[in-house]
């Protein structure tokens, strides 16, 4: 045990990790970053004092001032306050969408490429023809088909995912069940399912979490445009898509409505960008 | 290579199939018809019937589907439930904005894009690197339409200029088209152009850590030959891929450009027929936007073997 009461072997692993992270200074600030949006989704209150749906006619479409750093709306709502309120109600959907997904994508696809065969044929045709649609026109049409709502927008988002993680699975699980292992767990007489879930699921999981990572900004793009087009949560709660939908309307008279929630997008997606580069890079060394 | 041909032909019609397939039962899986659309909340139960009975909406299901297919087949897409126009027409219209503003796009992100990979990988880890890095991640990190949003704020208080709400076709007056199109092929380009710069670099320099490009280094061949005989004939083919793969990645962007800027295309018209219940309409033009992403596809394995003649196509 060292003076600080931590194990020694634990320091240690910290320092490895202060050294890497030095070594990469672009998955540093993608970290530093995505600790700041982290603290706004935690705690909003922190960032501001206004509520993000009080409506105060007499202030609309006021410029950003010291009262209101990032303006006010066309029904005087004040602007920072819904782009910080609006931050744990976007990734939320993102990330809930891009959870389910890759659980169901990702155990379809393990199961589907090591046991092959016919079903697997037929899957992957099928997910194929999935994937011949831009996610966004698929999205589109099964948020057209549920109906705007925030249940439905997840429901939507997880749609389009699961083929995207179905592919990484299935592509992952059929190399692995190539290698000796498998074949050394078969020959002691391990059963399939075992095999499976004990050894090929565990090399292949880390590469559909590093996976999420990679793909959580585009799901971010994907969520926000289905927002913008009208399709995704509903006025009056603050969703960073939804407010620059009201905001486009208003883009002339008032562009602050629309620059700051899609400035928001765009650190959000830098952060997350730069700390999924940084993983996947961390991950392709070993 | 005729028979490669016919070979990725009919797997591409068996996909296509099972494509038409997927967006039938999409389609018809979205709640309300055109029948309650058209007669609202009063609709009488008579002229409700009889206007199902119009549409073929009594039929079962898979009758309604083989009779589509059967007419699909024959070039007949039919006539717009909402609009009476034939489909095909529609479809071919809003095809023709939308085809103009893709190959725009990829015109300009090639301008844009291309040359700024090549300059970043030139200068690897130096400042020019490194700022192109950060533009093209900035590039990548914004959301398509809110470029679009502030680069219409920017050109009107900057230029006091707003580009004019009626779409002008390129037959009627080319001058005013491109105005209309120069902020949509603008917003789509910009992003596009990131990800392409950053491909090139990447693609560039994987290709000068290889054997050929130091064999021809040592053999004395000047940096201008090595560049454009070597390594541009060998980053050809993953580049012409990733065309592919951008121009059908313009396509979904299209959707939300063209609702931004009120363009007549493709996009515009698949998210008004899903409003409406159009079935034929929305059917047609979804079966267009995967034909077209098949096509393209198609048309990126053909170009390998112009590129690398010794690209057997089997």
């Amino acid at each position: 045990m060292s003076k600080s009461g931590m194990p020694k072997s634990m320091l240690g692993r910290l320092s490895t990790a202060a050294a890497r992270l030095r070594r990469q200074p672009d998955l540093a600030f993608g970290l530093v970053l995505l600790a700041l949006v982290l603290l706004v989704v935690l705690f909003p209150g922190l960032f501001t004092a206004h509520s993000p749906l009080a409506i105060n006619v007499d202030k609309a479409m006021e410029a950003p001032s010291s009262a209101h750093p990032f303006g006010t709306d066309d029904v005087g709502r004040d602007v920072l306050a819904r782009v910080v309120h609006g931050a744990r109600i976007t990734l939320s959907i993102c990330a809930s969408a891009l959870f389910a997904a890759a659980a169901i994508g990702g155990a379809l696809g393990l199961v589907s490429g090591f046991i092959g065969g016919r079903i697997d044929m037929l899957l992957g045709r099928l997910i194929d023809v999935l994937l011949s649609f831009p996610p966004i026109i698929f999205g589109v049409m099964v948020t057209g088909i549920l109906g705007p709502n925030t249940i439905n927008l997840v429901l939507a988002l997880t749609v389009v995912y699961v083929p995207l993680f179905f592919r990484i699975a299935r592509s992952g699980a059929m190399a692995e069940a190539s290698l000796t292992y498998v074949e050394a767990a078969r020959s002691i007489g391990m059963s399939e399912p075992l095999v499976l879930f004990r050894h090929v699921a565990r090399n292949v999981v880390p590469v559909i979490l590093v996976q999420c990572m990679v793909l959580f900004p585009l799901m971010l793009q994907i969520q926000s445009a289905l927002g913008f087009l009208g399709l995704g949560v509903q006025p009056p709660t603050p969703d960073w898509g939804a407010i620059l939908q009201q905001g486009k309307d208003y883009i002339l008279l008032a562009p602050w409505m629309s620059a700051f929630p899609g400035l928001a997008i765009l650190v959000t997606a830098l952060a997350l960008m730069l700390v999924g580069r940084g993983l996947q890079r961390q991950m392709d060394r070993r | 290579m005729a028979i490669y041909l016919a070979k990725r032909l009919a797997a591409s019609a068996v996909t296509a199939l099972l494509a038409s397939l997927v967006v039938f039962l999409l389609v018809r899986s979205v709640p309300g018809d055109v029948v309650g659309q058209m007669l609202g909340q009063t609709s009488d139960p008579v002229a409700a019937k009889a206007l199902r009975e119009f549409f073929g909406l009594d039929q079962p299901i898979w009758r309604q589907y083989f009779g589509w297919l059967a007419r699909v087949l024959t070039a007949d897409f039919g006539t717009s439930w909402t609009r009476g126009q034939p489909v095909l027409g529609m479809i071919g219209a809003a095809l023709a904005v939308t085809i103009q503003l893709a190959f725009a796009t990829l015109f300009l992100a090639t301008l844009i894009g291309v040359p700024l990979g090549i300059l970043a990988a030139m200068h690897e880890g130096g400042a020019i690197d490194r700022t192109v890095q950060a533009l093209n991640l900035l590039g990548l990190a914004a959301p398509v339409f809110w470029i679009g949003l502030m680069l219409l704020v920017g050109v009107s208080s900057g230029f006091d200029w707003s580009p004019p709400l009626m779409y002008v076709p390129p037959t009627q007056s080319l001058f005013e088209n491109l105005s209309i199109m120069a902020l949509p092929v603008l917003s789509l380009a910009l992003l596009q152009a990131a990800a392409y710069s950053q491909f090139v670099r990447q693609s560039i320099i994987s290709a000068l850590g290889q054997d050929y490009v130091r064999t021809a280094i040592a053999k004395g061949v000047s940096t201008r030959v090595i560049f454009f005989k070597h390594l541009l004939r060998n980053i050809a083919i993953p580049l012409v891929t990733f065309m592919g793969l951008i121009l059908i990645q313009i396509l979904g962007g299209a959707v939300i450009i063209e609702s931004l800027f009120a363009l007549p295309g493709l996009g515009r018209l698949l998210l008004s027929s899903i409003e409406t219940r159009d079935y034929p309409v929305l059917q047609a033009g979804l079966l267009a936007v995967v034909v077209i992403a098949m096509l393209v596809n198609l048309a990126v394995d053909l170009s390998y073997r112009i590129i690398d003649p010794r690209v057997r196509l089997s």
